[in-house]
């Protein structure tokens, strides 16, 4: 029997794309493009762990030439704390998909 | 496709105002990412899941809900009152009746909102205004219906000159009900939640005895004996209850202020509360009786029912011609029935103000003036008011 998340997979796999870089700052499309959610799914969960203190968030300090600044995001102490021990206690099948970026569809039709 | 994805973007820019201050910077940053999505579909579902964002948030923006639901109204209320002929008098006063009543409710919330705020938080004034909102509307769209065959040939006695003039002050009495709504339920407001309580509840309970008492504005006549002895000890009783009724919520909201409010500001609220008691017991007693007279043409029953109980009776306003089958009301809706409820409308919230002032002002152990002052036959005893003469 496995220990049950308080994350979804979704969330999980959020958080496995912000762990393997845990002192990069990482800006949305960056963790959409490797976790394969979509904008309305990806930023509420941005959105509900900053709110939670797990995530800090910023935009970019200088305009760069060609595109807008981008909003920033990076786990904290905490959050790096609460992630690191969410993926450890779920299967290594979810932890891989979650670091395989898979979307959630995908994931379904490879658990079934 | 990139009309379509500016036209996204600017929805998404748009829609940040419906989220509150701290989140908007969120839907800037997905439309900040979106210049990093490849353009086409992409992009343009990008965009979408932010919209998707603000949905949640525009479904909690309860001021959004307010306005789609008075928009509808008005849309079918200015739909229903629009059809007929356009050479037709009676068409033209209602589409001017609908056009006006919608200015007037949509704007006057910003000009009372300067004066007293914007609507108080609690459930009951929102619930308040709402329904003020919808009988204010419902009488509109009654009274178009009415007028269609009231203001038509050959029934427009009074010419089409009475019937703007009769229009312009049931315009102008709408302005004063929509404000009293307005001011008494808004944050700022003067009123006691409880007094408006108090007065509102009365009034709507008196708007249905009077309902009750005459549907269709005028009083009943009965062929048996006994029917008509009950019905005039109904009246009678009835018209105790709706003087009396005003005077006791003026002293039940009085005695409400007495807890919180300062001595001087008792008669204030037993004012309001008259206000309020006689403003819904006018706008029950409209919309339902024209409501009930808009439906006479197309109700047979109804209308072997009206022929039977309504006629024989001459108002000071009018003479009331007994007239079968569609046209009975409406010939007296033309003149004594408009006119019949512009007094109503008019007068019951002047009354009801009067009348709950003074029941404000004499509540027993008020600083302002006392019940001895108000009725000086009758002393206090810390047991309760009693005539002066049993203590002789």
């Amino acid at each position: 029997m496995t220990a049950r998340s308080e994350f979804s997979k979704q969330t999980l796999s959020v958080l496995a794309a912000l762990c393997a870089q845990p002192t990069a700052w990482q800006h949305g499309y960056a963790i959409a493009r490797d976790t394969g959610l979509k904008s309305g799914t990806l930023y509420p969960i941005l959105i509900r762990l900053a709110d939670r203190g797990l995530m800090e968030a910023r935009w970019e300090d200088e305009q760069p030439a060609g595109r807008p600044r981008r909003h920033l995001y990076r786990l904290t102490a905490d959050g790096l704390a609460s992630a690191t021990a969410a993926l450890a206690e779920v299967t290594p099948e979810v932890k891989a998909q979650a670091r395989a970026g898979l979307t959630p569809r995908r994931r379904l039709s490879t658990q079934g | 496709m990139d009309e379509l994805t500016r036209a996204m973007a600017a929805a998404l820019r748009r829609s940040a105002a419906l989220m509150p201050a701290g989140r908007r910077e969120w839907i800037e940053a997905v439309l900040a990412e979106a210049a990093e999505t490849p353009a086409g579909w992409q992009r343009l579902s990008w965009l979408g899941g932010g919209l998707r964002l603000t949905l949640p948030q525009a479904a909690r923006a309860r001021g959004l809900w307010y306005a789609l639901a008075f928009a509808t109204a008005a849309t079918g209320i200015a739909w229903s009152a629009w059809s007929g002929p356009p050479g037709d008098s009676a068409i033209e006063v209602n589409r001017i009746d609908v056009i006006v009543i919608t200015v007037i409710l949509a704007g006057l919330p910003w000009v009372i909102r300067r004066a007293c705020g914007p609507v108080a938080s609690a459930r009951l004034p929102r619930l308040m205004r709402t329904a003020g909102y919808v009988a204010v509307l419902a009488l509109v769209l009654a009274k178009s219906a009415v007028e269609r065959v009231a203001d038509a040939p050959p029934n427009n006695r009074g010419g089409s000159a009475v019937a703007w003039a009769g229009e312009a002050a049931f315009l102008a009495v709408m302005v004063g009900y929509a404000a009293v709504i307005l001011a008494c339920t808004a944050r700022r407001s003067p009123a006691l939640p409880a007094a408006t309580a108090i007065g509102t509840v009365t009034g709507i309970a008196l708007g249905v005895m009077v309902y009750l008492l005459g549907p269709l504005g005028f009083p009943l006549r009965f062929t048996d004996p006994w029917p008509a002895h009950l019905y005039d000890a109904a009246l009678a009783l009835g018209a105790v209850v709706a003087l009396c009724a005003p005077v006791a919520a003026g002293l039940a909201a009085a005695r409400q202020a007495a807890r919180t409010r300062p001595a001087g500001s008792r008669a204030g609220q037993g004012a309001i509360a008259g206000l309020c008691s006689g403003t819904a017991a006018a706008l029950v007693v409209a919309v339902l009786s024209t409501a009930t007279i808009a439906i006479l043409p197309y109700d047979t029953g109804l209308q072997h029912w009206a022929t039977g109980h309504v006629g024989q009776w001459t108002p000071a306003i009018g003479e009331v011609t007994p007239v079968l089958r569609s046209r009975v009301g409406y010939v007296a809706g033309n003149s004594a029935f408009a006119a019949g409820y512009l007094i109503v409308l008019l007068i019951s919230p002047l009354a009801g103000c009067a009348f709950g002032a003074w029941g404000g002002y004499g509540r027993p152990g008020s600083r302002g003036l006392r019940m001895t002052k108000a009725w000086p036959w009758i002393r206090r005893s810390p047991i309760g008011a009693r005539p002066a003469s049993q203590d002789q």
